[in-house]
């Protein structure tokens, strides 16, 4: 790749915006997302061994999602940042913000972007940015119902219509992922103010001795969590149920020759 | 391990997906270009990209969209 400049990347870009790609742009394609290699290495390594933890790791973007993301985005070749990246599912919002601070720890030019105060068209994760060298790589830090979310929205652009993810295409469709991803951000609330009930009964169960009223506290608290973790996935299994049937609604209107904003 | 894997995204299925152990990371990476190639020559559009994961459990749960289709992943 040394023998590469970066004009000539960008170039290589400009082709693959417009698909148009010979053997040889392929080629230099492979270099150019191999060049990253060291840069992803370093990242899952660290990750491995100071969170012990084992990300799935996409050390090359494909092709055809390079393309897409210059076609959708006014950027450069040498400018799109998840050429290498890896992706860790972890199972609430607390543990994504601790695993998210661990990695600010670890590697300390990261850059944060926190897609749960500005979700991407729904799309609600953490993204840490790290640098190594020139090269970037992206860890995509999801909970378990954000990545239900996001291969949702994937498959559903997938077979569907490629613009769904980015805002596009049929607006009922639109309309529902934009629903569940509400639904998601409520449940991350609940998630937060339920931590904060078990904050106070870890504070009460510190103190050397309770009153009556602190131990009746307790025990409200505890019932309290009880109540709640019960409702919320009562919640979870209730909402599932209602993407799937909103999902099984909007194939049949697809096989009957509606809706037209389906592509494929 | 890594995993290559050949992605029809219109049908919403896996054409192929073929197994490397560490040890082959070249190997993988060279099946990866090499399946590019061909089907570059033959202008079919799939998409094409290398994984690597603890185990293929581990794979599917954190690439679903690859092997469920959209009722399975609302599950």
């Amino acid at each position: 790749m040394t023998n590469v400049s970066k004009t000539q990347i960008d170039r290589l870009g400009d082709r693959l915006k417009k698909r148009e790609i010979t053997e040889t742009d392929l080629i230099m394609l492979d270099e150019f997302r191999h060049s990253f290699y060291d840069a992803y290495e370093f990242v899952i390594s660290a990750i491995k061994n100071e969170l012990g933890l084992t990300p799935t790791g996409r050390p090359a973007k494909s092709t055809s999602s390079i393309s897409e993301k210059l076609q959708r985005e006014s950027i450069r070749l040498t400018q799109v940042q998840d050429i290498a990246g890896c992706r860790l599912i972890v199972p609430g919002i607390l543990d994504q913000e601790r695993v998210v601070g661990v990695l600010a720890g670890l590697f300390q030019n990261a850059a944060i972007i926190d897609r749960r105060a500005n979700p991407s068209h729904g799309y609600r994760a953490v993204h840490v940015i790290v640098t190594r060298g020139e090269k970037l790589v992206e860890i995509q830090v999801r909970t378990s119902y954000q990545h239900v979310w996001a291969e949702l929205s994937e498959k559903l652009s997938d077979v569907f219509d490629p613009t769904i993810k980015y805002g596009g295409g049929n607006k009922s469709l639109r309309a529902l992922l934009a629903q569940w991803s509400g639904v998601m951000q409520k449940e991350e609330d609940v998630e937060r103010t339920l931590a904060g009930v078990q904050d106070q009964m870890a504070e009460l169960l510190s103190q050397t001795s309770l009153s009556g009223a602190d131990e009746a506290n307790l025990s409200r608290l505890e019932a309290e969590i009880v109540t709640q973790e019960k409702e919320r996935l009562e919640r979870r299994t209730d909402n599932l149920a209602a993407m799937r049937e909103a999902i099984e609604d909007f194939s049949k209107l697809v096989h009957a020759g509606g809706p037209d904003a389906v592509s494929h | 391990m890594l995993f290559l894997i050949e992605y029809d995204r219109a049908k919403g299925k896996v054409v192929e997906l073929s197994r490397f152990s560490e040890s082959e990371r070249q190997a993988a990476n060279s099946a990866r270009l090499n399946l590019e190639l061909e089907l570059n020559r033959r202008g079919v559009e799939h998409e094409v990209v290398l994984l690597e994961a603890e185990d293929e459990a581990a794979l599917r749960r954190t690439h679903r969209r690859y092997f469920e289709d959209l009722l399975e992943l609302a599950s």
